[in-house]
């Protein structure tokens, strides 16, 4: 599970992220929702690192990620090597330019397990290749990415994600930059990873989705969790103003 | 520093920058001439434009210039190392002009040449309202460039004689020996000379486009 | 006598000339690219000395002359105690100078490559050499290629300098032909026919080249 406490971020003098708390349960999604500038992808690339943050603490099962207490009482950075070991752990997909444009499906998908996992050639291969069949993409495996629609090399990027066998997956508006009719072949790849019990955590405008898949819905607004309960909590009867008037936008 | 030389040096980097600029005059009008044949309607036009920038780009500086060398005497012209240094540069430079004066042209977005058009102006007023501001602020920056190579490709004729800035250099190390310095000195000289046309250029730039040209950045 | 019988007499002492041409420009080329990388993973160490430095380097070498780099090395080496063959001080100034423009394009070719896939190396979890090695490298390269074409023509043209410097490729080669023969004309038309060959050789393979790695 995941416990983040306190967390702040500033780009510079611009305070992002102020003092989020968020625990995640093995085997949960959570949807992250809010207006643009809210802080919700900031929020994610924290999650694994790719966002240094100021204060506040991040936990997985138990164990301090990113950041160490010295005996000096401040904290300190984890080295890079470190910091690798535990981004292993979690699989990130982006909104778009995921995939390695030179290199085709199988070989995106068996790039972080062979080179950083140490998985042999063999096992990542067929690794490799049973999960791009799962979702989906078995006839492309040797596609290269130019030779793949927007709604496939996204499917390839999940299963790059899972090919790590990640603890949690963090998804940054995956469906936001396709075309309206590619979007339910990505939507159909995730119903279907429920069944693995995986943590998720997925910054989504795509409300219809967030309510069918999501165990518990955040609701961010200038840095906060405003609000947070179930699908049916926020999208029917939300009580924060600032997240009517977001809802109301959005139908 | 051997005495003298500095003044020498200085002396040489002047006679540089005034077969430069030589040769960027001589080629710049060169180009204009040149580069609407790239354009003809006669494929045969096309193909000498063609073949002529093929040659030009095709062979080193140095063999050009060697060529026109022992070319001028044999055609009974008397003319001394300078006359024969910049003609050759004009011939050089000219053919780099063109191509990016035709470069310039060509990446002149559709749209724009679609609205001059529209305007249905008369050529003349049509070629300075319209098409020489427009090739003007595409070609500026590789325009610089071909210019900053100029001074350079200065440098080449020092090897057929032409006392410029390299060769007063060569004189001097031959004499004295003292390499790293003078050619120390010659390398800043050149750097200044380059940097500054580069520095001007960009000047150049930043006018034309304060004068509320709304074109893109191409 | 007559432009053909020339050639047919004084033709295959060319092929000295062009031999040395050759193989100057391909060793320098090779040279050159390497250097080229080594400049641009210095300046990828980012705002610290080693990225200043390369910037320097890159500005004092696209504003000098090529002649000056090969005339310090040619001149200078022997006075600090490397008295170096002539081709190879050619070739080293060679090196130095096109390995600045070889660096520039590379960083073209970097910008090419768009910052989520940074990102997605770092969430795989690998490591900066693995990154470089795997991700960077390969797509730097690829588009860097057309480019790099152009600046191995430029690099072969500037081959014809070392001339000065008593080196035997072509263009020493006319000259020399010219002093024996006095046939001016006919000894610097073949040699630009000759250099003409070999830039088109030159653009063809590069031409060939991209297309053979283009994955689009």
């Amino acid at each position: 599970m995941i416990r983040i406490r306190g967390l702040q971020k500033s780009f510079g003098t611009l305070p992002v992220l102020r003092g989020v708390d968020l625990d995640i349960a093995d085997g949960e999604v959570v949807a992250l929702i809010g207006r643009s500038g809210c802080g919700k992808t900031t929020l994610l690339r924290c999650i694994n690192f790719l966002e240094e943050y100021d204060g506040g603490e991040i936990r997985l099962d138990g164990e301090p990620l990113w950041y160490r207490a010295a005996a000096d009482g401040r904290r300190h950075r984890v080295s890079e090597a470190e910091a690798r070991r535990m981004r292993q752990t979690m699989g990130i997909v982006f909104q778009q330019y995921n995939l390695f444009p030179h290199m085709t499906a199988l070989e995106n998908v068996v790039l972080g397990p062979r080179f950083s996992q140490h998985v042999p050639a063999a096992e990542a291969d067929a690794l490799g290749r049973r999960l791009l069949t799962r979702v989906g993409l078995e006839a492309k495996i040797s596609a290269y990415p130019a030779q793949l629609s927007g709604g496939q090399q996204q499917r390839v990027a999940i299963a790059r994600a899972l090919a790590m066998r990640p603890k949690i997956l963090l998804f940054d508006e995956i469906t936001s930059a396709l075309d309206p009719e590619l979007v339910g072949e990505v939507e159909d790849v995730i119903r279907a990873l429920l069944s693995d019990r995986i943590m998720m955590v997925l910054v989504t405008h795509a409300l219809g989705f967030a309510r069918e898949i999501a165990h518990r819905i955040a609701y961010l607004s200038e840095g906060s969790i405003v609000e947070l309960g179930t699908p049916a909590e926020i999208l029917e009867r939300p009580k924060d103003p600032t997240l009517k008037e977001f809802l109301r936008r959005m139908r | 520093m051997p005495p003298g030389s500095f003044g020498l040096l200085v002396q040489g980097a002047a006679v540089s920058l005034a077969l430069a600029a030589a040769a960027i005059a001589g080629g710049t009008l060169f180009a204009i001439a040149l580069t609407p044949l790239a354009f003809s309607r006669f494929a045969v036009v096309r193909a000498l434009y063609g073949l002529y920038v093929y040659v030009v780009r095709g062979t080193p500086l140095l063999v050009l210039a060697l060529l026109v060398f022992y070319a001028l005497p044999a055609l009974d012209l008397r003319t001394g190392p300078y006359i024969a240094g910049t003609l050759v540069l004009v011939l050089y430079v000219g053919a780099l002009f063109a191509e990016v004066f035709r470069g310039g042209v060509l990446s002149i977005p559709r749209p724009q040449w679609e609205s001059a058009r529209s305007l249905g102006l008369p050529p003349l007023a049509k070629f300075r309202k319209v098409i020489a501001p427009l090739v003007t602020r595409y070609t500026l920056p590789p325009y610089v460039n071909v210019c900053v190579m100029t001074v350079k490709a200065s440098s080449v004729l020092s090897i057929i004689s032409v006392w410029e800035l390299t060769l007063a250099a060569r004189e001097i190390i031959e004499r004295t020996l003292a390499v790293f310095t003078i050619l120390g000195v010659a390398a800043a000289l050149y750097f200044v000379m380059c940097f500054g046309v580069d520095r001007i250029g960009r000047w150049l730039e930043r006018r034309l486009m304060l004068r509320g040209f709304v074109g893109e950045r191409a | 006598m007559s432009f053909a019988r020339w050639v047919a007499i004084y033709g295959p002492t060319y092929l000295t000339g062009l031999g040395w041409t050759a193989v100057t420009a391909f060793g320098a080329a090779v040279g050159a690219i390497v250097w080229g990388c080594v400049l641009l993973l210095l300046r990828l160490a980012g705002p610290r000395w080693p990225a200043r430095a390369v910037d320097a380097y890159v500005q004092l070498f696209r504003n000098t002359p090529v002649l000056l780099p090969i005339y310090i090395v040619y001149f200078g080496f022997p006075l600090v105690g490397l008295p170096w063959p002539a081709v190879i001080c050619g070739g080293l100034a060679l090196v130095l100078q096109n390995g600045a423009y070889v660096s520039e394009i590379l960083r073209g070719g970097l910008k090419a490559i768009d910052r989520v896939q940074f990102d997605a190396a770092r969430s795989l979890g690998l490591t900066p050499w693995n990154t470089f090695r795997k991700i960077l490298l390969p797509q730097v390269l690829v588009y860097s290629i057309p480019a790099l074409g152009s600046q191995v023509v430029l690099l072969l043209k500037d081959t014809s300098l070392l001339s000065a410097i008593t080196v035997t490729e072509l263009t020493m080669q006319a000259k020399l032909l010219t002093e024996q023969t006095g046939a001016a004309y006919e000894a610097f038309i073949v040699v630009a026919l000759l250099y003409l060959l070999l830039v088109s050789t030159t653009e063809v393979m590069f031409r060939a080249a991209h297309r053979a790695v283009r994955w689009r």
